[in-house]
């Protein structure tokens, strides 16, 4: 049975996982902490939390709310800087045998390019991820992936500083999604991830107060399914790079539902804070699936449920 | 940290909305000290629900699977012996869907949970005299602790308050060498007003105190604290809203002092046990 995936293919900026079981930045802190609880090394890789080359403090308290399905989150990109990641954590992660993807942020287009060069020179990187989609950045983040001008500078400024793959990762809260997608991978892209959170808020009825302390937060869980589901299919129609499907993945049929509408690869987020396991049960699960109804090749399921003239 | 089922024996309303439910699954409280906690899905689980837990495939996420979302953390309240083997049980105010779904469990149903998680309270080695103060729904990683204490050997003064006197703990359900100081809001029970001041009173004849309750109480107990003529160790349990309980979500910072300034911290790995001193 062949689960392995290319996610990119050029050159140096080549990366092929074993299967197509991520977990999604922002979820999975900097993948050391649940080494103990389950054979990580199984995944197809990890994403990082999202850094910044200086070290970030994050919001306030309240961050997190729970809503329908779903919950919010405002972190506010707290994180250890680029210094304590190469010094502490890529040493470790270059003993693993699952790929590592670091998720960089910048205050500006110059900051993704340093960011992306300081982790062209440390080892136990396997590509990076581009964070202009988080709704919560103070500075950066969303504000550069909502014009496909701008998403395509700090893409290109990436492409310039590493000959790791570059994957960016999407927000949704913008009008076309699609036209963004086609502008990053025109700027050299190796691949996109659909989708970071959608903005949203809550409020306590009792203090009249706005429950999150920044106001406004990231929605995900698995409220955002068919919304993520919806734009990956549209993204992975128009472009010709690998697809990274993420939104409210929560089990193994969630996961080949993305998978059958064009996702190359998916990513395991929310859902692993109901189940620390849920990564590696939604892996088992493909392979039962795949078991089950005899496929060979995970290669029969990716598009799947596209129409074939496409 | 385990991660499995714990098959409910009992659930029961001890007073006003508080409950306690028990637990057989050993496994999920090994090593557990009192002050740690564990994560409860307080959800209908049907993916699972099988036995299988392999076999989600055939169980596509459903609505009711995924509500409510996020497991809820839970101070492990105590822990028994009964004729079938070990226990530990939680203490909880029903105050949304979560712990509304928990105070519905019967025996025999199955709740999905890891723990044992974060850093629980230290009695230091010299330490005789213990104060403990528990404000509201914070009593209940105390009444281990306080047994605990009890078992060896060492003097326990306990600081119960609430709203009123329906809220208060039975001290009927504390060990009997316990000194229990009960103080309510409005005087239905004990002494009139709040934790702080018999907490004050006793400061100097305790070698540590350790505090669960509201934020606002824990506030103003280092107030207390800091004007006092003695120095004395206080640990106090915080609680924030979590998401995962491990330290992966970063949902739970708590600003704390650290050495040359302040540090966002987490409550459930670095905490959820500070010392007094760090936070207010």
């Amino acid at each position: 049975m062949n689960l392995s995936v290319d996610i990119a293919t050029a050159g140096k900026r080549s990366l092929t996982l074993t299967n197509p079981v991520m977990v999604a930045s922002g979820t999975f802190s900097y993948g050391v902490d649940y080494a103990k609880i389950f054979d990580i090394q199984r995944l197809g890789a990890i994403v990082s939390k999202t850094t910044s080359m200086q070290a970030r403090a994050g919001s306030p308290t309240q961050r997190i709310d729970e809503t329908p399905a779903g919950m919010l989150n405002s972190i506010g990109l707290q994180n250890v800087g680029m210094r304590v990641l190469a010094r502490d954590l890529a040493p470790k992660w270059a003993r693993w045998k699952v790929p590592v993807i670091v998720s960089i942020i910048g205050s500006t287009v110059e900051e993704y390019g340093d960011c992306a060069a300081f982790l062209e020179t440390t080892p136990g990187v396997a590509a990076i991820e581009l964070n202009i989609s988080s709704p919560n950045a103070q500075k950066g983040g969303m504000e550069f992936g909502q014009d496909p001008d701008v998403a395509a500078a700090v893409t290109a400024a990436c492409v310039r500083a590493t000959q790791l793959p570059v994957i960016v990762k999407l927000t949704p809260n913008v009008t076309s999604i699609v036209d963004i997608a086609k502008s990053v991978v025109d700027a050299g892209a190796s691949a996109l991830c659909c989708i970071n959170t959608l903005q949203a808020m809550s409020i306590d009825v009792r203090t009249r107060q706005p429950r999150i302390a920044r106001t406004f937060a990231g929605l995900s869980g698995p409220a955002i399914k068919p919304v993520a589901l919806r734009m990956v299919w549209q993204v992975a129609r128009a472009v010709s790079v690998p697809v990274i499907g993420c939104g409210g993945i929560s089990t193994a049929t969630d996961a080949i539902e993305f998978l059958m509408a064009g996702a190359t690869a998916v990513q395991v987020g929310t859902a692993t804070f109901r189940d620390p396991l849920a990564p590696i049960r939604v892996l088992d699960g493909i392979e039962s699936y795949m078991r089950e109804n005899n496929i060979a090749d995970i290669h029969e399921v990716i598009g799947a449920a596209r129409p074939t003239s496409t | 940290m385990n991660i499995g089922y714990a098959t409910v024996t009992e659930t029961r309303r001890l007073y006003g909305d508080v409950y306690e439910t028990w637990f057989s699954a050993p496994e999920l409280a090994a090593g557990a000290q009192p002050g740690q906690f564990i994560m409860l899905r307080c959800c209908d689980d049907a993916s699972y629900a099988a036995g299988d837990p392999t076999s989600n495939i055939q169980h596509p996420t459903s609505t009711i699977d995924a509500d409510p979302l996020l497991p809820r953390p839970m101070s492990y309240y105590r822990v028994r012996t009964t004729t079938t083997g070990q226990e530990w049980g939680i203490l909880y105010d029903v105050v949304g869907r979560g712990t509304a779904w928990l105070a519905n469990c019967n025996p025999g149903d199955r709740v999905y949970a890891w723990g044992p998680l974060g850093n629980g309270y230290e009695i230091d080695r010299n330490a005789g005299n213990l104060l403990l103060v528990a404000g509201g729904i914070g009593v209940a990683p105390l009444v281990w602790l306080a047994e605990d204490a009890c078992a060896r050997g060492l003097n326990v003064t306990m600081v119960v308050g609430a709203r009123n006197e329906s809220l208060i703990f039975p001290a009927s359900m504390l060990p009997p060498q316990v000194e229990i100081v009960v103080t309510t809001d409005d005087g239905s029970a004990g002494r009139k007003g709040f934790v702080t001041e018999p907490f004050g009173e006793l400061l100097e004849w305790c070698d540590q105190a350790f505090a669960c309750g509201p934020n606002v109480m824990m506030e103003a107990m280092a107030g207390v604290a800091r004007k006092a003529r003695v120095r004395r160790p206080v640990q106090v349990l915080l609680e924030e809203r979590m998401g995962c309980g491990t330290g992966i979500c970063y949902g739970c910072a708590v600003d704390v002092r650290v050495r040359g300034g302040r540090k966002m911290k987490l409550v459930c790995k670095d905490g959820p046990r500070f010392d007094i001193r760090d936070v207010w």
